[in-house]
């Protein structure tokens, strides 16, 4: 089951990868990031499950558990479910600082397709 | 672990602390951010002296957030670890940052309120994610320090929202960093699964022994990533681009000190986590650098922005930079160590001179100015010794760090690779020798539409700048028996990095780094590629653009795809590279 995850997020990353290597769209190209960011939530989350565990909550545990044996190691690793948290948060700033650049670049520039907006090369 | 250990936060607290409070003291008097910032550095700079003495003694301090200290050597807190190499580096940031707010007073000291708190607050929190960066000892914060500067450096770059092109840099600077920040987010989580370790010195037990090949894929993930802030080819496309568009303080602080984050995290990672290093980690890491620098070096000479020119250059030194770091041994480690120390000082003097002439003419390009020397000579001589410095000649300090890289090359008998650095070093004088000639020589009518005046705190920031440079340059005996050589030694000692960042006392071992200061080859390379440069900057201005330079202008065509497609490419090489080795 949990292979299906890592298979998920591998694909959900692919997609995401392309749309940022071939659209032209400047909010394509950020959705294609969002959909990049996804991925590696899943992938981290995954990475964080062991088999039969539950969630790394040590007040009040399941019936039957004492908080002693979930920490001995029948919870789910919740350092990497940090990461997604911080990472989630990160997100949000990025995707906000992203989605105002597009907002400017399409008052200034009066077009969202990448190849209108390169003024700056060689 | 010391009770001044606990100072350390100190330094990244005070800048943050300023960087939140910048918008609200804009409220009570304009210019009071600014004036915030600079006292806010001040007293980062004076915890970070309190403890050098200490640190740069070979003593490694480390201090637990939350004294959170190890247990049985598994640390959950996290760690913050002085190693005389991080120390050099958070003390150039603070020192040069607050040089760059002083110019900023000067050059943008007429913006309205709230441009000058925003300004204020990002520039604070970029340092802050500089100094954080040279301190921590944990993996996963410094994804948060890189994070955390590449959002206020998206805030930095788009500064001016009324210039098109500023916003066009912040958008590819947006798309290459966040995939950098998806690639080193992955190789932790994967580093962490495998090991269930963050901490640097845990992570460097963990990995001790024969590295399984998921290790391997997780630091190529990094080196890939981080080399995007560091801007090596082919994860460059965004910095040409960021320093053209943004104010010449803005340029300085990126190509002065923000590029280093990346050089710093490489480093750490390749030396004191994954070290000591064995082969194919230097050869990829060689590679890289010698593309960056040559590349870098033939892309800046065929700009005709003055900005574009030295951030193209900026790839070529950082590429140099790597090439030291590469041979591993003590000379050119040192080598990297000072020229990271020297790349901070003369690239924030050229900047500082580029947003100067742009400030006062309002010329960009370097095919419509001429003649400066003779309205600016003040200007002239700053971007004089700048040039001088990246040329590498004698009493300056590019050629201490550039000959130490040598050193380094020649001792572990790597001769392609020397060859391959002089041709660069040839090329970027080539480069600086048609900035300088084309911006204050050539002759030209004397028809500029003079804008502002120069004022005392844009005199300050380049002389200070250039006093450092011909320092640096003269005393170089003085600076690596104190300051970077005790930097080497801490790279070069891995296992005592990671038992500071456990909590243990360590002490690293300074080695003593040779130097002769006129040694024959090294005046024969600094002579031949001041020679040949001349030759070739006089042949490149006569005749037009050759092939080789055409096509790698034409791969550079300002499409963000085809940045994120390099970018990506590379991360897969440098992983492949890593994998198969």
């Amino acid at each position: 089951m949990i292979v299906a995850n890592y298979l998920t997020a591998a694909a959900v990353f692919c997609a995401g990868l392309y749309t940022v290597l071939t659209r032209r769209n400047l909010i394509k190209i950020v959705m294609g990031l969002s959909l990049m960011e996804a991925a590696t939530y899943l992938l981290m989350v995954s990475l964080a499950y062991r088999a039969d565990s539950t969630a790394p909550v040590l007040l009040n545990p399941p019936r039957g558990q004492s908080p002693q044996q979930l920490a001995e190691g029948n919870v789910a690793d919740p350092v990497l479910q940090n990461f997604c948290l911080t990472a989630i948060v990160i997100g949000v700033a990025v995707t906000a600082v992203f989605l105002s650049v597009v907002v400017r670049i399409a008052q200034h520039y009066r077009t969202l397709d990448a190849d209108q907006v390169r003024e700056l090369r060689g | 672990m010391t009770a001044q250990a606990a100072l350390l936060p100190l330094a990244v607290v005070f800048p943050v602390i300023g960087a939140v409070a910048a918008p609200l003291l804009a409220r009570v008097s304009r210019r009071l951010p600014v004036y915030a910032a600079i006292v806010a550095l001040v007293a980062s700079a004076v915890v970070l002296l309190t403890l050098a003495r200490q640190v740069f003694s070979g003593r490694l301090l480390s201090h637990f957030m939350g004294n959170w200290t190890p247990v049985r050597n598994h640390a959950l807190g996290i760690a913050f670890v002085a190693d005389p190499f991080g120390m050099v580096f958070a003390l150039v940031s603070v020192f040069i940052g607050a040089l760059l707010l002083v110019y900023t007073l000067s050059e943008l000291g007429g913006l309205g309120a709230r441009e000058l708190g925003g300004y204020a607050a990002l520039f604070q929190l970029l340092l802050a994610a500089l100094i954080g960066v040279a301190l921590t000892g944990d993996l996963f914060n410094l994804f948060v320090w890189f994070e955390v500067a590449a959002l206020s450096s998206y805030g930095l770059t788009g500064f001016f929202l009324e210039r098109p092109i500023a916003l066009e840099a912040s958008f590819k600077l947006l798309v290459l960093t966040t995939i950098a920040g998806f690639s080193i987010f992955i190789a932790t989580g994967l580093l962490y699964a495998q090991h269930g370790a963050l901490n640097f010195g845990e992570l460097h037990a963990a990995l001790g022994g024969r590295l399984r090949t998921a290790d391997v894929v997780a630091l190529g993930l990094l080196i890939a990533g981080y080399a995007t802030k560091a801007g090596l080819v082919p994860f460059h496309g965004w910095l040409a681009d960021a320093h053209t568009a943004a104010p010449g303080p803005v340029s300085a602080l990126f190509s002065g000190l923000m590029v280093n984050l990346g050089i710093v995290a490489i480093a750490r990672l390749t030396l004191q986590v994954y070290g000591p290093s064995t082969s194919p980690i230097l050869g990829v890491l060689m590679v890289v650098g010698l593309v960056s620098a040559v590349l870098g070096a033939v892309l800046a000479l065929a700009q005709d922005d003055l900005k574009r020119l030295l951030a193209y250059d900026t790839v070529s030194q950082m590429g140099a930079l790597v090439v030291g770091l590469a041979t591993g041994s003590g000379a050119g480690v040192a080598g990297a160590a000072y020229h990271l120390l020297n790349h901070a000082l003369f690239k924030s003097l050229l900047f500082l001179c580029a947003g100067a002439i742009v400030h006062r003419t309002g010329v960009n390009l370097l095919s419509e100015m001429g003649r400066l020397a003779k309205h600016m000579p003040g200007v002239a001589a700053a971007f004089v010794v700048g040039a001088v410095s990246i040329a590498g000649l004698p009493p300056l300090n590019g050629y201490v760090s550039l000959s130490l890289i040598h050193q380094g090359l020649a001792e572990t008998h790597q001769t392609v690779p020397y060859v391959v650095l002089v041709v660069a070093q040839l090329i970027t004088v080539a480069a600086l020798a048609k900035a300088g000639w084309l911006a204050f020589v050539r002759r030209r009518p004397d028809d500029y539409k003079w804008r502002a005046r120069l004022r005392p705190g844009m005199a300050a920031g380049l002389t200070g700048l250039g006093v450092c440079c011909v320092a640096f340059g003269a005393l170089p005996r003085l600076v690596l028996d104190r300051v970077i050589g005790p930097a080497a030694g801490a790279l070069l000692d891995a296992g005592a990095y990671s038992r500071a960042a456990l909590g243990q006392a360590a002490r690293s071992t300074s080695p003593h780094i040779p130097f002769t200061y006129f040694a024959g080859t090294e005046i024969a390379a600094t002579g031949l590629s001041i020679l040949l440069g001349g030759l070739l900057v006089t042949g490149y201005l006569r005749s037009r653009e050759p092939l080789p330079v055409r096509l790698l202008r034409s791969a550079h065509n300002g499409s963000v795809n085809d940045y994120a497609a390099y970018a990506v490419a590379g991360t897969v090489l440098v992983v492949t590279l890593l994998a198969l080795a």
